[in-house]
Order: structure tokens, then C-alpha cells, then sequence
């Protein structure tokens, strides 16, 4: 078994444990932690496809601020000493059954699908490079446009937040002019 | 290498995983940790598709097809999609802070006010 075979089956192993941990625990916090290992795992099949820069950008992004952002979140918002409430059968059985039926369906076509698989194409020292000249080339509208997203997204985030707090404040008496 | 087949069922695994907690799953913080799980998985499909198979001579997305070249297309869809989903997650949870406040819960089984 080469290298980059044990990485894949060891991040492989860790994207699907983190998964199940993450939708499978009863705790908000053990999700989070569960999300994060995957996340990591996904990095490391980035890292075995090549694309190393990508992983990085993965771990920073979502390990290192969305989780981050959804313990916050957890904190702000989340009823911690209440007991969950126990689950129900028919729900449970419901999703179980569609996400089977959608890996069922998504499988056959995979499986089934004729791509003319190609190996020895990956060249991780240029990688960044390639992407770097993508980004600020052919891909340069797309880039800036991300940029104002995160703009308007963060902005968003403050005023929504904001304005609830200030709704939920007791009224201020109004200050009236003198004279 | 491991072969394109493998990274594709991986990524089946996961979405299916994340379709399941989307569904199923009450909180809504929750959910979103599906939604990102399903948004990975694919990234995920993404990369390794335009890292592995190797299409028809011609071009890819208006790019001309060489090596690294191509890989790294899918690597700037990857990223364009990792930003979407983190501003994404920031309104989402920005909103599940002012449900809360407004609500006094976010289970999303309680949020029923607009059910008919």
C-alpha cells in the first residue's frame, strides 16, 4: 500500500466517522467536534488528490472559523441544561429511508458511469501556482464577486443580529425637546 | 493513486450522511452542520473529477486542457464554493441568534407559526 493509498483510507475513514458523529450525537457540541474531524478528513483526500492549497483554505475556513462561529452560535442560543427531546421513530425511519434511496440512486450512477480515468496527472508543486493564475485570470469576476459576498454577508450577519437584540430591549423612553 | 471511483463513493457517503441529519435532525444548528457536511462532499466530487478523469481533447470551462491546468479549475470552483458556504453559514447563523431571541427556541418542530 503506498502513501497516498493509507492517507486516503485515513482521511476517508475520518470524513465518514466525522459525518456520522456529526448527525448522529445527541449533544450540539459533539456535532460540532464531529464536523470538524470531517472536515479535516476531506483536507486530507484534498491533500491526496494534489490540491494542497485547497486543503489548507479547507482546514483555516471550516475548522478554524465555522466551527468556531457555530460554538458561538451554540452559545448565544442554544438551551444547554434542557433535556432532548427522545427522537421520533417515524421521523428517524423517514429520513433513514430517503437518504438510503439517494445513496442507492447516486451509486448506480457513479458506479455505472463511464469516466476514462486518468492517473499521474496530479503535480502538487505547481498546484497554488495554477490556482493563484486561475483566480486572478480567467476566474478574476468570480473572485471579486466572492469578496463582495463576504462583504454584504458580514455586514448582514452584524445588522440581523443586531436589530434582534435591539427589538427585544425595554422601550426607551422617548427624550423630549424642552423649551 | 486510488481510482476516481473511490473518491466518488466517498462522496456519495457523505452527502447521504448529510442528506439523513438535514432531514431528520430538529436543531437548527444542526441542520446547517448537514447542509456543510453535503456542500463538502461536493467540493469534494469537484476536485476529483477534474483531477482524475481525463474527458475529450478540447477545453474544460473555456480553459484550455493541460496538466495542473485542469486540476486546478476544479480547485477554483472548490474555493469559490468554500466562500459561499462560509458567508452562508455567517447569515445562517446570524438569523438562528435573532429566531432564538424572537422565539426563544430554535427547534425547528416549535417554528410552526406559519403552518397552515
Amino acid at each position: 500500500m503506498t502513501w497516498s493509498a493509507a492517507v486516503f483510507w485515513l482521511s476517508g475513514a475520518m470524513a465518514l466517522g466525522g459525518a456520522a458523529l456529526a448527525v448522529g450525537l445527541k449533544s450540539i457540541f459533539h456535532n460540532i467536534l464531529g464536523f470538524a474531524l470531517a472536515l479535516v478528513g476531506v483536507a486530507g483526500l484534498f491533500l491526496t488528490l494534489g490540491s494542497d492549497f485547497l486543503a489548507a483554505v479547507l482546514i483555516l475556513v471550516y475548522v478554524g472559523a465555522l466551527a468556531i462561529a457555530m460554538v458561538y452560535a451554540v452559545m448565544l442560543s442554544y438551551p444547554l441544561d434542557t433535556q432532548p427531546q427522545p427522537r421520533r421513530a417515524a421521523k428517524v425511519l423517514g429520513a433513514a429511508a430517503l437518504s438510503l434511496l439517494a445513496a442507492v440512486a447516486l451509486f448506480v450512477i457513479v458506479l455505472g458511469a463511464d469516466f476514462a480515468s486518468s492517473y499521474g496527472l496530479i503535480d502538487p508543486e505547481t498546484s497554488a501556482r495554477w490556482v493563484g493564475r486561475r483566480l486572478l485570470g480567467d476566474y478574476v469576476l468570480a473572485f471579486e464577486l466572492i469578496s463582495v459576498l463576504l462583504v454584504v454577508a458580514m455586514i448582514g450577519a452584524v445588522m440581523v443580529a443586531r436589530k434582534a437584540r435591539m427589538a427585544k430591549a425595554p422601550p426607551t423612553p422617548t427624550p423630549r425637546m424642552i423649551g | 493513486m486510488m481510482p476516481l471511483s473511490a473518491y466518488l463513493t466517498v462522496s456519495v457517503a457523505l452527502f447521504c450522511i448529510g442528506l439523513y441529519g438535514l432531514v431528520q435532525r430538529r436543531s437548527l444548528i444542526a441542520m446547517l452542520i448537514a447542509l456543510e457536511l453535503m456542500l463538502a462532499a461536493a467540493s469534494l466530487n469537484v476536485v476529483a473529477l477534474t483531477t482524475l478523469a481525463s474527458g475529450a481533447q478540447g477545453t474544460l470551462l473555456l480553459a484550455p486542457v493541460g496538466i495542473g491546468n485542469r486540476s486546478s479549475v476544479g480547485q477554483v470552483v472548490a474555493l469559490i464554493l468554500i466562500g459561499v458556504a462560509a458567508a452562508e453559514a455567517a447569515i445562517a447563523l446570524s438569523l438562528f441568534v435573532a429566531i432564538q431571541r424572537y422565539a426563544s427556541t430554535i427547534n425547528v418542530e416549535d417554528l410552526s407559526e406559519l403552518k397552515g
